[in-house]
């Protein structure tokens, strides 16, 4: 493993230095509450993703649970526990809460601190060679905003909310049921979570992009960067451009609702369908938000397992900022029942259908990587492989519903909740547990259960799919989201979905005993653990790294070839 | 702070530049969402997107009426009453049958059915969706608030006509009713924006 | 009607492709596609009023039956639903069927169901199983016992244009009939569509007939119990149901009152939200009478779940009787009623109106 990193003096200089000055640790509170160590923030930040995920996994848990027959089970049970009253309405409340809280947990709290705060801040100065990102204290106040976020979350499932405690809008927040159709300050505190989490997300692209331009270490040019690098520079921008708009649309709706104001409200001239637009203008980017970083790390890992350099560099990187651009002018598709006229409603179908093809790009150099190559199946690796067949699938039902016309039926079904879980719940989510188990030993030293991480990865995905792979079917017999109680007709489908669940949050017990056996008795982890096809300066360092890394910067050659950094006459 | 790690004044300002640069890109966007309520409003009321309605000059509809051939085009006249909007409104005639091009005038009737003086702001869109931009108002109630005493009733007008360019449209090809569609709305309480909530 | 002449001839070469040509114009499609006793009455629901009947219908007539009896006035009972008919299939009664979509009982939805069976789903699957295979062939072929020395490469031209222009081929396949259905979802109803106006309330749908004299229906949820005492699927059932004409174009047109509503019916492939201050319109027929049941599909606070649509499409004959049961009148007679007052009183309200 020493080989690959001595191409690199600063190496060098690391290992000497790592037990004296480069490895000098501040105190407890200094460290962990006002760290500016891209390293420790990335820590914290996955450590955080993985409380929310718990908070967010438990409540999916509870909507499942409830699904599993009709009629309504234990919303009663929760709605008092809450704090609301005994009646069937406050009950119905608690589902609309649930899912709310379901959504914006997952997206805000767990996906995109795990992906851009967890994983971006752990490695892209490792990856580009810079000793921290740009602005170190700027970063710490993205983490605690972002927490602030989840705490204001949190409080507003315990205030009223209208009909009960908590917000019940959807995770989109759609005037009017969310200004005029919910009293009391539950909403308030949802957007107002919104807020914070978006204000350190915009702090946090801004972070990133200043990092990735100006401090790549000598040599490393923007065409050399990692994927992973790409990925994240293109979702810091689509950070910026959308998270924005979420902010002035979400504004809005704090002055609609309590200022008397009435952006949205037909009343004083105001338009609630603007509010749609305004939302999805931010919500489309978002879902690439969510998908792009993980997008990245399967490049990496897949070419570090096929000992080959990824397929198509410049067609990667390309096809992600093709991406970004492309979705920002499909926004519309979320609402084609809106009451849009057919000029615009074919405008978005061609639109929504063009970013299949940079997807498709992505997906075959994927494969392409892997041809020829020399594949060891370790966890990260199946994790990918995975990735790449369940995105694929959640890919394809996005072509479907990018037809304004068969979505017609489609919108607003379980379908769309299938095929949103099979990109996110499948795609996002496995690229972060492909990411966890590439980058653990790095993050911690220590060598995690190969036996269980495979164990996990073969529960979770028996798991995901049966949860998920139904709900296409409930969708097309038109079974719409957001109901806590349906027909007797749709039950079959429903309790084969809640047993996928059963099976789901039985394989992360796995996952959570891996990582307490990796800590506690886990081997040490060399530098490079996987071997030659570990090629990005991460891994030219001790896992973990020092404290501080890169005081002598890195130097990247024109020896150094697209996406990995080894002299050629290694 | 000593654990920073060393970064030159050089590197330092480049870093401040470009993460400046970065955040005016956020602000811009934050106040591009702003401006887009206007802006829509804007764009809705020159495209007639969504089925906003034109307003029209006297001389556009002199022009308007210079142009017309004299075909036919039924309009409908629809009226609702949003929630917590105590008014029976509603229009005086379903349908119309009108000369393309020549205006012609409709009326609503609202009668205040509660016991307190009410003030009620309109909107209105146009259906098919794309007959916005040929349906031109040269008078309209919806201008303007309306204000009801207890139990008045009132006969609300409406000064339209269609525009023959519709004709050339081959989007308004088939079209053979448009629905002009008003909801009263109460007119927003600033101290009390929580006065339309019925629960 | 009126036709978009480009798309129409998209829509031409499409349907043909599909054998579909019958449902192309819609005033064609309400004669060919009904059954054969409501073909005759259809467009004609004025003339329904003076159909002779028998004085009551029996309760539990077979739709088909109930299309046959001439109606009554005033002798209106609600009619039945087919079992599997505009409404969700559960595993128990058929497995295949409930794992896709509903029988359509629109052209639209026969057009649109067929582009999904036909076009996206085998593509979807092809690509699928592709990538399946592909993923599976690499695990095989490449795994690093029987290639233990990985290639270098990096980069093939050729592959990389196919793997690029492919997926725009099979897109613009895919576009094509997508547009098609697009342009004849959007056709517009003619002047002579019976126009219902569906109001979203929280948490209800209330139906009213502007062309048939101001009838309101008040449509809520039945209870579970009663929907089944009277053979109805639970949660679909509904008080008083959204009675229209077979065979009949409707310009059915959405709003709501309070919070953003969405008017679904999974079987007519038809949904539409209902937005405050804002009308929605689009054309539907329904050329079969029958019960077809939907659900309000936007979220609209706490009973989102309860507040079910039911269509019942009846022969014109019978949808006329049903009227003049609500106390309403067909449009014939409406206009006679009612001169048009609005000539005369328009100077004075012009006066009002520049006064203000």
């Amino acid at each position: 493993m020493a080989t690959t990193a001595e191409g690199f003096d600063a190496h060098h200089d690391q290992g000497h230095d790592a037990h004296d000055h480069a490895d000098h640790k501040p105190g407890f509170f200094a460290r962990w509450f006002m760290s500016t160590n891209h390293k420790d923030i990335g820590t914290m930040y996955l450590i955080f993703a993985i409380i929310a995920g718990i908070v967010g996994g438990a409540i999916s848990g509870i909507m499942r649970v409830e699904l599993a027959e009709p009629g309504i089970q234990y919303l009663q049970w929760w709605a008092q526990f809450m704090g609301g009253a005994n009646d069937l309405n406050t009950a119905l409340h608690m589902w609309n809460v649930f899912i709310t809280a379901h959504g914006l947990i997952m997206v805000f709290f767990m996906v995109m601190p795990a992906m851009i705060g967890g994983f971006g801040n752990w490695f892209v100065p490792l990856m580009i060679g810079a000793p921290d990102m740009a602005f170190p204290r700027m970063n710490n106040v993205s983490f605690w905003l972002t927490v602030a976020g989840f705490f204001s979350l949190l409080f507003s499932l315990f205030v009223p909310g209208g009909t009960g405690p908590g917000a019940g809008t959807g995770w989109t927040v759609y005037a009017p049921l969310s200004t005029s159709g919910s009293v009391g300050p539950a909403v308030d505190f949802a957007i107002f979570s919104l807020h914070l989490a978006g204000a350190g997300s915009i702090l946090g692209a801004t972070n990133f992009i200043t990092t990735i331009f100006n401090m790549r270490a000598p040599g490393m040019t923007l065409h050399k960067m990692p994927l992973f690098v790409w990925s994240v520079l293109v979702t810091a921008f689509l950070l910026l451009l959308a998270l924005p708009v979420l902010a002035a649309a979400i504004t809005m709706l704090l002055t609609d609702r309590n200022f008397g104001t009435t952006f949205f409200n037909p009343a004083g001239g105001g338009d609630p369908v603007l509010y749609q637009h305004l939302f999805w203008f931010f919500g489309h980017p978002e879902v690439y938000i969510m998908i792009l970083p993980g997008f990245g790390m399967i490049s990496q890992i897949i070419a570090t397992f096929s000992k080959k350099p990824v397929f198509g560099y410049l067609g990667m990187a390309y096809a992600m900022v093709a991406i970004g651009v492309v979705g920002f002018i499909v926004w519309a598709h979320h609402m084609y029942t809106v009451g849009l006229d057919v000029n615009t409603k074919m405008y978005f179908t061609a639109a929504t259908m063009v970013i299949a093809v940079p997807t498709g790009v992505k997906i075959f150099s994927w494969i392409a990587t892997m041809w020829g190559g020399s594949l060891s199946f370790k966890s990260p690796m199946v994790w990918s492989m995975g990735f790449i067949f369940l995105f694929t699938v959640g890919g394809v039902t996005g072509v479907v519903l990018a037809n304004g016309g068969i979505d017609d039926n489609l919108h607003d079904t379980y379908y769309v909740v299938a095929h949103f879980h099979y990109v996110l719940s499948m795609g996002a989510v496995f690229s972060m547990f492909a990411g966890f188990y590439y980058w653990f030993p790095k993050m911690s030293g220590r060598m995690h259960s190969e036996l269980l991480s495979h164990i996990h990865f073969w529960t979770f995905f028996v798991g995901v799919n049966v949860i998920f792979f139904p709900q296409h079917f409930l969708g097309m017999q038109g079974m719409p989201r957001r109901y806590p109680d349906y027909p007797e007709a749709y039950t079959f489908w429903h309790e084969v979905s809640t047993y996928g669940y059963y099976i789901m949050a039985g394989s992360m017990i796995f996952f959570f005993v891996n990582i307490a056996y990796a800590l506690l008795a886990g081997k040490k982890a060399a530098a490079n653990p996987w071997g030659e096809g570990a090629t990005t300066l991460e891994w030219t360092l001790p896992s973990p790294p020092p404290y501080h890394q890169f005081e002598t910067l890195p130097v990247i050659t024109d020896a150094h070839d697209y996406h990995d950094h080894r002299p050629v006459t290694a | 702070m000593a654990t920073l790690p060393p970064v030159t004044d050089d590197a330092a300002r480049r870093n401040l530049r470009t993460g400046l640069m970065a955040f005016a890109g956020a602000l811009a966007m934050l106040g591009l969402g702003y401006a887009s309520v206007p802006l829509y409003r804007l764009f809705c009321q020159v495209t007639g997107f969504g089925g906003t309605t034109m307003t029209a000059t006297e001389t556009d509809a002199a022009r308007a009426a210079s142009l017309a051939t004299g075909q036919k085009i039924s309009v409908r006249f629809d009226g609702s009453s949003a929630m917590g909007m105590p008014w029976t409104f509603r229009a005086t005639q379903a349908t119309d049958t009108v000369t393309i091009g020549e205006r012609d005038i409709a009326t609503y009737t609202a009668r205040n059915d509660s016991d307190q003086t009410i003030t009620g702001m309109a909107t209105f869109n146009v259906t098919p969706e794309q007959a916005g931009k040929y349906f031109n108002k040269i008078q309209c109630f919806c201008f303007t608030e309306q204000t009801l005493a207890p139990g008045q009733e009132v006969t609300m007008p409406v000064l339209y006509f269609v525009d023959p360019a519709m004709l050339d449209d081959p989007n308004m090809a088939g079209v053979e009713q448009i629905t002009l569609s008003y909801t009263f709305h109460r007119a927003e309480d600033p101290v009390n924006p929580d006065a339309t909530r019925t629960n | 009607m009126g036709q978009r002449d480009t798309r129409m001839k998209m829509a031409f070469l499409a349907a043909v492709a599909a054998g579909l040509a019958a449902f192309a114009p819609l005033s064609v499609a309400a004669q060919d596609a009904a059954p054969a006793p409501v073909a005759a009455e259809a467009g004609q629901v004025e003339g329904a009023q003076t159909a002779p009947g028998p004085e009551a219908l029996p309760g539990n007539l077979t739709p088909t039956e109930a299309a046959a009896a001439p109606a009554a006035e005033g002798a209106y009972t609600p009619m039945a639903p087919t079992k599997g008919k505009g409404m969700p299939t559960s595993y128990e009664d058929d497995p295949l069927k409930s794992m896709t979509f509903q029988d359509q009982y629109s052209a639209n939805g026969e057009y649109a169901l067929w582009m999904h069976d036909w076009i996206l789903m085998p593509v979807i699957t092809a690509i699928s199983l592709l990538v399946l295979g592909l993923l599976l062939y690499v695990v095989v072929r490449f795994n690093r016992r029987r290639n233990p020395v990985a290639s270098r490469t990096t980069h093939n031209t050729t592959i990389e244009v196919v793997w690029t222009i492919l997926p725009v081929i099979i897109l613009v396949m895919i576009a094509v009939p997508s547009i098609t259905l697009l342009a004849r979802q959007y056709e517009t109803p003619p002047a002579d569509a019976v126009t219902i106006k569906a109001t979203g309330y929280q948490w209800y749908w209330g139906y009213t007939y502007p062309d048939h004299g101001e009838i309101e229906v008040v449509s809520n949820m039945l209870d579970e119990a009663e929907a089944l005492k009277r053979g109805e699927p639970g949660q679909l059932a509904v008080d008083n149901r959204m009675v229209v004409p077979a065979g009949v174009p409707l310009r059915i047109q959405t709003t709501a009152s309070d919070v953003i509503h969405a008017f679904a019916v999974p079987s007519l492939w038809f949904k539409m939200d209902a937005v405050p201050g804002r009308l929605n319109e689009k054309l539907l027929t329904i050329p079969e009478p029958g019960v077809y049941y939907g659900q309000c599909s936007e979220l609209c606070g706490a009973r989102h779940a309860y507040m079910p649509i039911a269509i019942e499409a009846l022969p014109p004959a019978e949808f006329a009787a049903w009227v003049k049961a609500q106390g309403g009148s067909m449009p014939g007679e409406a206009e006679a009623a009612a001169p048009a007052a609005e000539e005369t009183a328009a100077p004075e309200q012009v006066a009002a109106l520049t006064a203000r």
